[in-house]
């Protein structure tokens, strides 16, 4: 496992160093491993030295990191920093990108994601995806969720849909705003009810981990927050992980956090913890808003 | 400037945390001189100084309320997170222990009025001498406590903490000092009950200070020492993050 | 900055800013000249081709008593099929002029005389006995068709003013003429041939029914060729094929194609289809398939267009719940960007409905006058029509010409009409 590498959180004084304190001079030494505990308990999806690389680009460097049954983990760090990549390769959504080559290991529930004999469409449906945009198809409420149980075939009468349907619309807390109006289309509805119904979507093939990338960034403070009271929710029947732009979003939302840097994880550690004491400086740095 | 509270993108907090920061160096100022003039009354048996260090006391107040608004606003506006919001609680920790650090003050100035203001019999000056030796002592606790905070320095702050099991000493010693000059003349038991209430003030404004080093261990290693033994406090600052 | 500064900015300012204002002024009155001047244009060429050619949709009749006699039809009076669809019908409009007019006497004038109906006239009573043999024997009135210089000079499109030698009509034709006229018996009715029967040397008699279902054929065959090749091909070249030298190449050589000169389609098409595959010349399926070669490339860059146009997050929000990649392209990408391919097929097959060039190579410049029944029989469509007529020496073909442009331009709008409301009515905002 990896270790926990010491390093200096903050300024410390001359007279504690001289009191036999021996801070990381160097910055970028301690990044070739990750601060804090990767591992948890009882996980669900276990990444191993994951690299990506674009092209020669290599955009995730040896990045390992679990995710825990009923937790929410946040990623945050700074534009291009390879948390999105990271989140899109937990259900291999950079298949998509040609020159996309991902290194190392992913399991999902000791099922190595990557190996050449999966399907990566059922894969999709265990590992599900909440994109930044709210995207619902440009059809009706009720085909948006019920596209998911059709193409999978997982109903076998009209009634049975109908009850997926409703079951995942409450779990989204929209079905109370749209049960009379299954028929309009799904583009026809607010910002914040529009991403609540790709999470309706979502969650309407029983996905066992639910991947959010920024979904809020496009929305209202109020909307917002109904999708955070969901995700609060929804932690107690699936594990998610959500790339988020707002770390106030991070420590409201989040039980863990890991802070990524340059295509590295840098940290990561209970959310408690790294918004109150951060154990390295880049951690501390960003959420503090000193970033250079 | 200090370096907890640079480097921010926004310029402008850096600005509010560094004037919250001068804050507390000027409410140290302002009670550490309210300890000394009120020691200082005592001393020269002068029953003005010691009505202005009362008089005084408002000001503090006052620089109380204008940090805790300060505070407020700050946590409002700019929800401060890791450092900057152990810098932000830290100092509305400290400013409240130096409130009551002049609160003290003017208890021992009250002290000067009830001895000299008025025909009543002074006390003997050998009565005070504890009185004046102790608030040079813990003065000076209060001032390294707060310039530990100014400078992150977690020796200084150590020392204070340690500072305050020789203050609980001097108490001790005190007491038993004054116990027997009760036995060799009992009027001065009335004198006697007031030089100890001092006493016990000066005694609390050592604490106050050990506090203060305590906030500076929160502030500096994250983890909350207030209510742990000095070996433990020691084990903290010499563990490496 | 300092006050003063400030004010010495806003002079600066105003000063240059008349200059800006008029440049910006003129530059407005120049684009609405221009827009003007295409207007103007499209408006003179609205007006000529209308004004030359609203007559074709009119035809001059005569009324004439017609005596049905059985023994210049049917001698033998056995109503045999045969006997009756090669009579002599013309004998019987001839019969029925010189009842009109007793005075004409010499066998020129006589000519004359019976030129005045149309060549068609006896087909028209031919077809009516053939229908109802029991016509014959009686006598009817009938409207037969005038000749095209009779037809033109009802149409005032002949000045009887003139002299005499510079017109093609003599004054004895014209004084006939002036007599029916006198008696009501010559009226100009709807001309139903021209829309609906196949060409002919008589301008009278010819129609635009053969060109346009030449056309029809030529436009189905493009079509059922075209759509479903243009679009299999945009979405592999769009989702699926990989991005490398080949599909480069392959991109740049489809935008090359829509920009090469139609004619080489119609040389490709002829050594190719016809002398290569020996497919029929003339006929509506070689014209298709020219026509396709030609309306690929525009179907394909459009179809990619509206492919394109289809954001990203529609096609991960199906893959995103576990939709296969073609799952996620027929059940969502593509339908949205149906209504774009659409558009761009219409605008394609517009285009080919008005090509000439490439058909001319491989024969639909024929002349035909049968109207054909089905993509293999021999055909000519609308633009090559026009483009035989308005070679025609008759002057009753110039407004046949531009009657046939008027219907052509009217297909097309259509089209067009279609193609933006199509857009308007599914344009989709993301």
């Amino acid at each position: 496992m990896l270790s926990v590498t010491p390093d200096t959180a903050i300024a410390v004084p001359a007279s504690v160093i001289a009191a036999g304190f021996s801070p990381v001079a160097d910055e970028s030494r301690a990044i070739n491993g990750t601060v804090g505990d990767i591992t948890v308990a009882d996980p669900r999806m276990t990444a191993r030295n994951v690299n990506v690389y674009y092209g020669d680009k290599l955009a995730i460097n040896n990045v390992s990191l679990d995710i825990g049954k009923n937790e929410v983990v946040a990623m945050i760090g700074p534009s291009g920093c390879g948390k999105s990549t990271f989140l899109r390769c937990l259900n291999r959504m950079n298949d998509t990108i040609d020159i996309c080559r991902v290194e190392g290991e992913i399991r999902l529930d000791e099922q190595d994601i990557y190996d050449s004999s999966l399907d990566v469409v059922p894969l999709r449906a265990q590992v599900g995806m909440v994109f930044q945009k709210p995207n619902p198809f440009p059809k009706s409420i009720y085909d948006n969720v019920a596209y998911g149980p059709r193409i999978h075939g997982l109903t076998s009468s009209k009634s049975e849909l109908d009850d997926i349907v409703e079951e995942s619309l409450l779990k989204a807390g929209l079905w109370d705003e749209v049960k009379d109006r299954l028929d309009e289309t799904g583009t026809g509805l607010s910002g914040g009810q529009q991403q609540r119904l790709c999470i309706a979507r979502t969650i309407a093939v029983a996905p066992e981990v639910i991947l959010m990338d920024e979904p809020c960034s496009a929305l209202d403070p109020i909307a917002t927050a109904r999708v955070e009271e969901l995700i609060d929710e929804l932690r107690e029947q699936y594990t998610i992980a959500i790339v988020t732009h707002s770390m106030q979003q991070a420590a409201r939302v989040s039980q863990r956090t890991a802070y990524f840097h340059l295509g590295e994880l840098v940290e990561v550690g209970k959310t408690d913890d790294i918004f109150t004491n951060p154990r390295h400086r880049l951690t501390e740095d960003y959420i503090t808003g000193r970033f250079g | 400037m200090n370096k907890m509270t640079d480097g921010h993108i926004v310029s402008s907090y850096n600005k509010d945390l560094n004037h919250l920061h001068q804050l507390v160096i000027q409410l140290k100022d302002l009670a550490c001189k309210q300890v000394l003039e009120a020691a200082h009354s005592l001393i020269e048996e002068d029953v003005d100084v010691a009505k202005t260090v009362i008089v005084g006391d408002r000001d503090i107040d006052a620089l109380d309320i204008k940090a805790d608004e300060e505070i407020i606003r700050l946590i409002a506006k700019r929800q401060p997170v890791a450092r900057d919001l152990r810098e932000i609680m830290t100092v509305a920790k400290i400013v409240g222990d130096l409130e009551r650090i002049g609160d003290q003050a003017r208890r021992l100035a009250h002290l000067t009025i009830r001895f000299y203001d008025g025909d009543a019999n002074p006390p003997n000056h050998h009565l005070l001498d504890d009185l004046i030796k102790m608030a040079g002592f813990v003065n000076l606790m209060v001032e390294d406590a707060v310039s530990a905070f100014d400078e992150l320095d977690l020796e200084l702050a150590l020392d204070v903490i340690r500072r305050d099991g020789v203050v609980g000493d001097d108490f001790r010693s005190a007491l038993r000092r004054l116990s027997t000059f009760i036995m060799e003349d009992s009027r001065s038991v009335g004198h006697m009950v007031d030089v100890v209430l001092g006493l016990r003030a000066l005694e609390r404004i050592g604490g106050h200070a050990k506090n203060i080093s305590r906030y500076v261990v929160f502030l500096v290693k994250g983890k909350d020492v207030r209510h742990e033994s000095l070996e433990q406090v020691e084990a903290e600052i010499a563990r490496r993050q | 900055m300092s006050k003063q500064e400030q004010i010495r900015t806003m002079d600066r300012v105003n000063a240059t800013l008349k200059q800006r204002y008029g440049r910006e002024r003129r530059f407005r009155r120049f684009g609405f000249f221009a827009v003007l001047l295409g207007l103007t244009f499209v408006g003179l060429m609205f007006l000529s081709i209308i004004s030359k050619g609203y007559s074709a949709f009119q035809q001059t009749r005569i009324l004439m008593d017609i005596e049905f006699t059985e023994s210049i039809i049917d001698p033998a009076g056995e109503r045999e099929y045969a006997v009756l669809s090669s009579a002599n019908y013309a004998g019987l409009i001839k019969q029925s002029l010189r009842a009109l007019y007793p005075e004409v006497k010499g066998r020129k004038e006589k000519r004359e005389l019976y030129a005045i109906v149309s060549n068609g006239a006896p087909l028209v009573l031919r077809e009516k006995v053939l229908a109802d043999p029991a016509l014959i024997g009686t006598r009817t009135q009938l409207w037969l068709p005038a000749d095209d210089d009779i037809d033109m000079l009802i149409k005032g499109h002949i000045d009887r003013t003139v002299p005499e030698s510079e017109r093609r009509i003599k004054d004895n034709v014209v004084a006939w003429i002036e007599k029916l006229e006198a008696d009501q018996k010559i009226e100009k009715f709807f001309n139903l041939t021209f829309l609906t029967g196949g060409d002919s040397r008589e301008p009278e008699l010819a129609g635009i029914g053969g060109a346009v279902m030449g056309s029809l054929y030529t436009l189905i065959i493009t079509l059922l060729l075209s759509f479903p090749m243009g679009v299999a091909a945009a979405v592999y070249l769009e989702e699926f094929a990989p991005r490398n030298r080949w599909t480069d190449l392959v991109e740049v050589n489809i935008n090359n194609l829509a920009a090469v000169p139609s004619i080489v389609f119609g040389l490709l098409g002829l050594a190719v289809f016809i002398n290569f595959f020996g497919l029929p010349r003339s006929a509506p399926l070689v014209g298709g398939m020219v026509l396709t070669l030609m309306t690929l490339p525009t179907i394909i860059i459009a179809s990619r267009a509206a492919l394109k146009a289809v954001p990203p997050s529609i096609r991960e929000a199906a893959l995103g719940v576990g939709a296969s990649k073609m799952q996620a392209v027929f059940h969502h990408v593509l339908p949205l960007s149906m209504p774009g391919m659409l558009t761009g097929t219409i605008i394609g097959m517009a285009q080919a409905l008005g090509e000439t060039a490439p058909l001319l190579m491989i024969g639909m410049v024929a002349f035909i006058v049968d109207i054909p029944g089905g993509a293999m029989d021999p055909a000519t469509v609308l633009p090559v029509q026009i483009f035989l007529w308005a070679d025609s020496p008759e002057r009753a073909f110039m407004e046949k010409t531009s009657a046939a442009i008027m219907v052509l331009l009217g297909f097309l709008i259509v089209m067009n009409v279609l193609a933006v409301i199509l857009r308007k009515r599914f344009e989709r905002r993301w």
